[in-house]
């Protein structure tokens, strides 16, 4: 029997946390979203187009949900850690090698990028959209999709001394 | 030479997003060329910085309350034959099975929005048993004469939904005060057409009055699209809306109504 909807949803938690967390930048807001994200997906199940990635249908659901409680908020101020991001995860306690440093400043890079860029980012490089499909979840052209991805992308290379052209 | 390959067809290639004949014409260019070499690499080499990074969080074990929490969402939903197990006093909420909506091409909703703005008592509709007028046929989209739509306006925290018989499912959004001190309510409703509202209705005189309504259209996953919205933002700094209620506060100025 394949996964029922509600299985697939909770298979992508994950993926879900993840990417609420790029939003949020904050554990507690990030919980939140991802709850509010299931319960949208769970009530509108039969608008998702079988055949196509559900992780980019729900990061479409997260991402408009965020804007939604963003534009409520904005009078009230949103507090925002970007330590969040970069301190919740890779920190087991163990001495930090120079690959778990180079993780943390990764991190702590993207966490820095203005919101749009990051967004396209981290669908594309972390989550593994296609263009096409980054260009859903955001709702903007793909030409904009390539542009802020290709900003990002030289924005953290220059951060992690990666020059190209040298 | 390298000249002749942008920096975004670079990162196509590095993303896996050219045709075979593209990536081609790519791979012959890269040989023997050190700087399209170096150009490439800092494209691939900043997916896979990005990819490193994030990885650790999948590995992160899901919140046990958040999990369950999720669960229990999902068994409510699949086992929309079962009894609701929600408490009496939520009896009114019901989990929806998914219900069919709009399937066709996605609209432009920033162009097929239609909005319809609902200014004060010109329009608006004054909701009493002694008073009660026709309302603007086709224009009133939040129908304050439905007894239960009143009743959710004075109940529902925001944050939470209610399914309303005959009306459609509840969404209250926020609660907040305009520059008059009178209390407003931001909600949005989707109806049985599957079209979804998103509303003001302020206090006045002890009743609510539609002063605001979006026709978002039909989002094809359900949600009023944050494009269709800007209307509702400007409206909302035109009445000199207030920060929004904290969820105590509101608890009070709802409390004050009945």
């Amino acid at each position: 029997m394949p996964p029922t909807f509600g299985q697939q949803l909770i298979t992508l938690l994950p993926n879900l946390r993840r990417f609420a967390l790029s939003l949020t930048r904050s554990a507690p807001a990030a919980d939140d979203l991802v709850q509010i994200t299931c319960e949208k997906a769970l009530v509108n199940q039969a608008s998702f187009t079988e055949g196509t990635r559900l992780d980019a249908w729900l990061f479409r659901i997260m991402r408009n949900a965020w804007i939604d409680q963003l534009r409520k908020n904005k009078t009230a101020g949103v507090s925002v850690d970007v330590d969040a991001l970069t301190d919740i995860t890779g920190d087991d306690g163990r001495t930090q090698t120079e690959n778990t440093l180079m993780l943390k400043a990764t991190r702590a890079a993207i966490a820095e990028l203005p919101d749009d860029q990051r967004d396209v980012l981290v669908l594309v490089c972390i989550e593994e959209l296609t263009y096409q499909e980054a260009s859903d979840v955001l709702d903007v052209p793909i030409g904009t999709v390539m542009s802020r991805l290709a900003r990002a992308r030289k924005k953290l290379a220059s951060v992690l001394g990666i020059n190209p052209g040298q | 030479m390298t000249e002749k390959f942008s920096d975004n067809t670079l990162m196509a290639y590095a993303d896996g997003e050219l045709s075979a004949p593209e990536r081609a014409k790519i791979e012959q260019a890269l040989e023997g060329d050190a700087t399209l070499a170096s150009r490439l690499a800092a494209f691939s080499s900043t997916r896979q910085a990005a990819s490193d990074a994030f990885k650790p969080l999948l590995d992160t074990p899901v919140p046990d309350t958040l999990k369950s929490s999720i669960e229990d969402m999902v068994a409510r939903h699949e086992g929309a034959s079962k009894p609701d197990p929600a408490p009496a006093e939520h009896d009114n909420v019901v989990a929806i099975a998914s219900r069919p909506r709009f399937m066709g091409a996605r609209l432009d909703l920033a162009l097929a929005a239609s909005i319809a703005l609902v200014v004060g008592a010109a329009v608006g509709y004054l909701v009493s048993t002694s008073q009660t007028a026709a309302p603007p046929a086709g224009l009133m989209t939040a129908d304050l004469s439905d007894p239960a739509l009143v009743v959710a306006l004075r109940t529902v925290p925001s944050g939470e939904e209610r399914a309303l018989e005959d009306v459609g499912r509840f969404r209250a959004i926020a609660s907040f005060r305009d520059e008059t001190e009178e209390l407003c309510r931001e909600f949005e409703l989707d109806k049985a057409d599957a079209s979804t509202v998103v509303s003001v209705a302020c206090q006045s005189a002890g009743q609510w009055q539609v002063r605001f309504t979006v026709v978002a259209g039909s989002a094809n996953d359900g949600y009023a699209p944050a494009s269709s919205l800007d209307a509702l933002d400007a409206y909302l700094s035109a009445i000199g809306a207030g920060d929004p209620l904290s969820p105590d506060a509101e608890k009070t100025a709802l409390q004050q109504l009945r």
